[in-house]
């Protein structure tokens, strides 16, 4: 038995070289570095990016974002995360939120930092009752990304007004008639300093001669006021967006535009 | 490898995993080889290949001026050196040939008697090998996207026939008439293909972003629409129920056992499906390039112990593991887009037609030499001034 192991691994070895990712590209700075070793574990990669995250910008009133694509930047294999994050969000300790501005991207964000903030952001107001009553009656029970009105009248049984009021205080923006994306207060500025710095770095890689820059180098550089988010979280976004190519070089890893 | 050869002498091992481990590894190493050459016969893109499942010999192929090449595509010369001859062409002067781009082609699976051709200008043909001319014609309302015959179907012989109409419908070849009229869709139907398990299942896609599964016995309408959010319909957009892709549906294939069900879509993405429940496996291939407004022919590896899929992919051939989503490696050779790959399950080879008109060959590589061999090569070679070395390759390969 041990020997056929071993000969079907020898099988593929005589590909192995070619591929040609595994063997160098992990002398990364930091932290990055020691989560792309560790492959297997989408919870501890989704702490790394939570404290990626600049909460200060949003004066603490933010729970920190995550994008689900952003994980794939840390982890090779795309199929075990998705299988991951699917999970954790059965399990309820994280929250998928569609983003209005590409329907292929969903937001993810930790439950009780969710709703640790966003009850901070009632507090005081008419409406925090009826968004208590939310998390306790809907987030509860049911990890969907959008609510219809049937399921919210019969099965939890909210009231118009009371709707009225969440869409009010932004925990569920209109989709449809008649249907709900569940959402993050407050996240309007968030999209926006994605999206712009997006375009900022995006624009940086660009400029350069063949359209490549090592990213080392970039991480290094001095950022515009565009890019507000910072540049970790942005390189993350890029890579995950396959809007870059990595490329393992002997001196770290090369980000190239992608095209296409 | 000898190894294996002897475990498999001596019965300690079973006679497929040594069958497997030398398929993938053939597969692995695919690549395009000077030595095969596929002969340029089209003038215009080619379309659509199919080899026939019988013998494996011949290969059909469609072009986008109309025109169908039968190739040979066995070396029976002994030498490594192989063109695969056109047999029989019906060219632009044939007076039954398609007017517009043929889209489809396939052998009729049990026989090579017969095979089957539809095109865009609204007919699907069905061909006698021996005289090339048209023992039936099916003539549609709108053009014909695609076709498919069940490589398995021992109690009908129905043609699937997807057009511009939103409506598949099955030809019998038995009684040379249309059947039945599957309906369910809203869109244009760009790819419909059987079960190789089941011989009365029938998947269909179309541009309305959905993917059904029929029992064409059933008269009621669609077993199933795949879901690519696993039926949480709140997620997915109210009016786009039970969408498998965010934009059209043009491509289809089942894996060789017919458990799972592979869907390519213009949202660039490529999903893998449990054909018995309908449900997303949720394997994740990244991005896959697809800009083609028409059906997209794909293909799956068969007889390998991780299987792959090959996707043309802009002007390249991604390979992909088929249950991990990994992307093993891009094969680049076509000038320009690739239409349709096929995949020759006997000697693990792979033929692409591209835009570029040319059918290429991709080839397992030789087995590198033991190396006291390759040193000496390299001592001889070293030894002799480089100028006065002429066609020493082909003197070796024949010695």
């Amino acid at each position: 038995m041990n020997r056929k192991r071993l000969l079907i691994s020898d099988a593929f070895k005589t590909k192995k070289p070619r591929l040609g990712t595994e063997p160098f590209g992990f002398q990364e700075n930091g932290k990055s570095s020691a989560f792309q070793d560790e492959t297997l574990d989408t919870k501890s990669a989704l702490q790394h990016l939570v404290s990626l995250f600049p909460r200060k910008l949003f004066n603490d009133t933010l729970p920190p974002i995550i994008l689900k694509h952003q994980l794939y930047s840390l982890t090779k294999d795309r199929t075990l995360v998705d299988r991951q994050v699917s999970e954790l969000k059965d399990k309820g300790e994280i929250l998928m939120f569609q983003m209005g501005f590409d329907p292929e991207s969903f937001a993810i964000v930790f439950t009780e930092d969710y709703k640790a903030k966003a009850l901070a952001a009632e507090s005081g107001q008419q409406t925090f009752g009826t968004v208590q009553k939310f998390f306790d009656t809907v987030l509860k029970s049911c990890s969907d990304l959008s609510f219809n009105k049937e399921k919210m009248l019969k099965e939890f049984i909210f009231r118009d007004h009371e709707i009225t009021q969440l869409v009010k205080s932004g925990v569920l923006t209109v989709r449809d008639a008649g249907s709900w994306w569940l959402a993050i207060p407050n996240s309007g500025r968030f999209a926006k300093y994605l999206i712009q710095g997006r375009k900022a770095v995006l624009g940086m890689i660009k400029k350069t001669k063949y359209n490549e820059v090592l990213r080392r180098d970039l991480e290094g550089r001095k950022m515009t006021s565009q890019v507000k988010l910072g540049i970790h979280y942005h390189i993350h976004d890029l890579i995950g967006a396959e809007l870059v190519d990595c490329i393992p070089t002997t001196t770290g890893t090369l980000l190239r535009v992608a095209d296409g | 490898m000898l190894g294996f050869l002897f475990a498999r002498q001596t019965g300690l091992e079973d006679p497929l995993h040594l069958k497997r481990a030398e398929s993938t590894r053939r597969v692995l190493t695919l690549e395009l080889n000077k030595d095969r050459v596929v002969d340029r016969i089209h003038g215009n893109g080619v379309n659509t290949l199919d080899i026939e499942a019988v013998e494996g010999k011949y290969m059909l192929s469609g072009g986008a001026d109309g025109v169908i090449v039968i190739y040979d595509l066995e070396n029976s010369s002994q030498k490594p050196q192989y063109t695969c001859k056109s047999i029989c062409t019906v060219g632009r002067s044939h007076q039954h040939v398609h007017k517009f781009s043929v889209e489809t082609v396939q052998w009729y699976p049990h026989d090579t008697g017969m095979f089957t051709s539809s095109s865009f200008d609204k007919t699907l043909k069905i061909w006698d090998t021996e005289t090339l001319i048209p023992a039936e014609i099916f003539n549609f309302e709108g053009t014909v996207y695609c076709h498919h015959m069940s490589p398995i179907a021992t109690k009908h012989s129905l043609i699937a026939v997807g057009t511009k109409d939103p409506k598949v419908q099955l030809c019998d070849l038995k009684s040379g008439s249309r059947s039945h009229i599957l309906q369910g869709h809203r869109g244009e139907i760009l790819s419909v293909k059987w079960s190789p398990r089941y011989e009365h299942i029938l998947a269909t896609a179309s541009t309305d972003s959905k993917v059904r599964l029929w029992d064409v016995r059933r008269a009621t309408g669609s077993l199933f629409t795949l879901d690519q959010h696993n039926g949480m319909k709140s997620k997915a957009a109210s009016e786009a129920a039970d969408s498998a892709h965010n934009g059209r549906v043009n491509g289809l294939c089942f894996t060789g056992d017919g458990l799972h069900l592979l869907t390519i879509g213009t949202d660039n993405r490529m999903r893998l499906w449990n054909s018995a429940n309908g449900e997303n496996t949720l394997v994740n291939y990244g991005k896959v390039y697809n800009e083609s407004r028409k059906g997209l022919k794909f293909t799956v590896s068969k007889g390998c112990s991780p299987e792959f899929v090959f996707v043309p992919s802009g002007s390249e051939i991604a390979v992909y593991a088929l249950f991990t989503g990994k992307l093993i490696t891009m094969l680049r050779g076509h000038y320009s887009y690739v239409d349709c790959c096929e995949f020759h399950p006997d000697f693990q080879e792979l033929y692409s037609g591209g835009k570029d008109c040319n059918i290429l060959a991709w080839i397992p590589a030789p087995r590198s030499p033991v190396l006291d061999d390759a040193d000496d090569q390299t001592k001889n070679g070293g030894s002799l001034n480089p100028a006065f070395e002429d066609a020493w390759s082909s003197s070796d390969d024949e010695g």
